[in-house]
């Protein structure tokens, strides 16, 4: 009985294993999972704080973007929260696989930002800072800019990719609010669709040394029936990590085994 | 017994969940078209977002095919030990993996042995 419990273990794992190796390692190429730096392993220091008493959130991180919205929130409620056109074309995206313009080197916005990648946190470890950049490594080899000098957002906004963030603390929270995003980046890689109606409020809370929570509420009334808020988390990379320069248009041949020709793909 | 197959189960269903991730590499490449190479290295492309290691192999024949092996990121394969000399051009391989769904030669990588026996990295494995 034991024997052919192990027969069909290894059967079964040899089945199962094949195709996890190679989609493990496409989740590395593809959305940068694997690409990230090594994490720290588990230490019993407290969370750091700058001489202002602010919590200093700066270093190398890793996650904390990655994950489709879809699988983040219960089963089904993404489906019943959006309006019918964004359902049409979540169904028409996760039909046509490989047309996520992540995927031509565009820049995925700034919910995955954080995702896959390395990334850095660089906080002014000065009081009166200013801005907050967050800097990815990977894809469009891109940053964002937080404005953290008590200024508002602009009336109406041109709608960029990263658009524009304003932070505050809320005690050892960084709270940052985007608005005047474009409609060009899927918000997720599981295709979620939004408008330029978008607005994301993230919480960031390092709630120890090694790990920080983004929590991140999305309110589109352009595309979802109502707010929802999903969270993510990242881990602080070895003390000895910095992120790495990646530029995804230098050699991108997406599709092309595929027998497609995409945008920013080279023969 | 039961509580072995319970085990078993719920290992299935962890190693699955990977496998239903939305857009996957077999966009490009096709799972059911393992290939195994056997050649020498005419060319390395250390770039992004993938390296590309272009294979040329010969058989019974003498017939020489030209293969294009898609791989992990120059940061992937760094963090892994990797430099752009690990594979150089003239190194006999065998590199296994998926051939492209339109291009059977154009492929992507999924283990790499190197002629003395070697197994190298190619994609962080586990975490």
């Amino acid at each position: 009985m034991r024997k052919s419990l192990v027969v069909v273990v290894a059967v079964s794992i040899v089945g199962v294993a094949l195709p996890f190796v190679a989609q493990s390692q496409d989740l590395g190429r593809r959305l940068g999972g694997e690409n990230g730096p090594r994490r720290a392993a588990a230490v019993d220091r407290p969370v750091p704080k700058l001489a202002d008493g602010k919590v200093d959130l700066s270093g190398v991180w890793s996650g904390g973007g990655d994950g489709t919205i879809e699988r983040l929130l219960k089963p089904g409620e993404l489906d019943g929260i959006m309006l019918p056109w964004a359902k049409k074309l979540y169904a028409e995206r996760n039909a046509t696989d490989g047309l996520d313009p992540y995927f031509t080197c565009m820049p995925g916005g700034p919910l995955r930002i954080t995702g896959g990648f390395g990334w850095r946190l660089v906080q002014h470890p000065t009081t009166n800072s200013t801005h907050i950049f967050m800097l990815q490594e990977g894809n469009a080899h891109t940053y964002r800019q937080i404005f953290v000098d008590g200024r508002k957002h602009p009336e109406d906004p041109s709608p960029t990719w990263y658009g524009h963030s304003i932070g505050r603390w809320e005690g050892d929270t960084l709270v940052i609010d985007t608005i005047g995003l474009n409609d060009k980046f899927w918000l997720d890689s599981g295709g979620t669709p939004h408008t330029e109606q978008l607005h994301m409020v993230e919480r960031y809370t390092r709630t120890d040394f090694n790990t920080l929570r983004r929590e991140v509420t999305i309110q589109d009334p352009g595309a979802f029936t109502r707010p929802f808020t999903v969270t993510f988390t990242a881990r602080l990379g070895t003390p000895d990590s910095e992120i790495l320069e990646y530029i995804c248009i230098e050699n991108n041949q997406y599709g092309l085994a595929q027998g497609l020709s995409l945008p920013n793909a080279k023969k | 017994m039961r509580r072995e197959l319970t085990t078993l189960v719920a290992s299935f269903i962890v190693l699955s969940v990977p496998l239903a991730a939305h857009h996957s590499w077999t966009a490009d490449y096709d799972a059911a078209k393992p290939v195994t190479v056997k050649g020498v290295v005419t060319k390395v492309e250390w770039t992004n977002p993938h390296t590309h290691f272009y294979i040329e192999s010969k058989d019974e024949k003498g017939t020489v095919t030209s293969w294009n092996f898609e791989m992990a990121s120059t940061l992937a394969l760094e963090r892994g030990g990797w430099s752009r000399k690990t594979l150089p051009v003239g190194a006999e391989v065998t590199i296994s993996g998926f051939g492209g769904r339109a291009v059977t030669e154009r492929a992507i990588a999924s283990s790499i042995m190197t002629a003395d026996g070697r197994s190298l990295f190619v994609a962080k494995p586990g975490n």
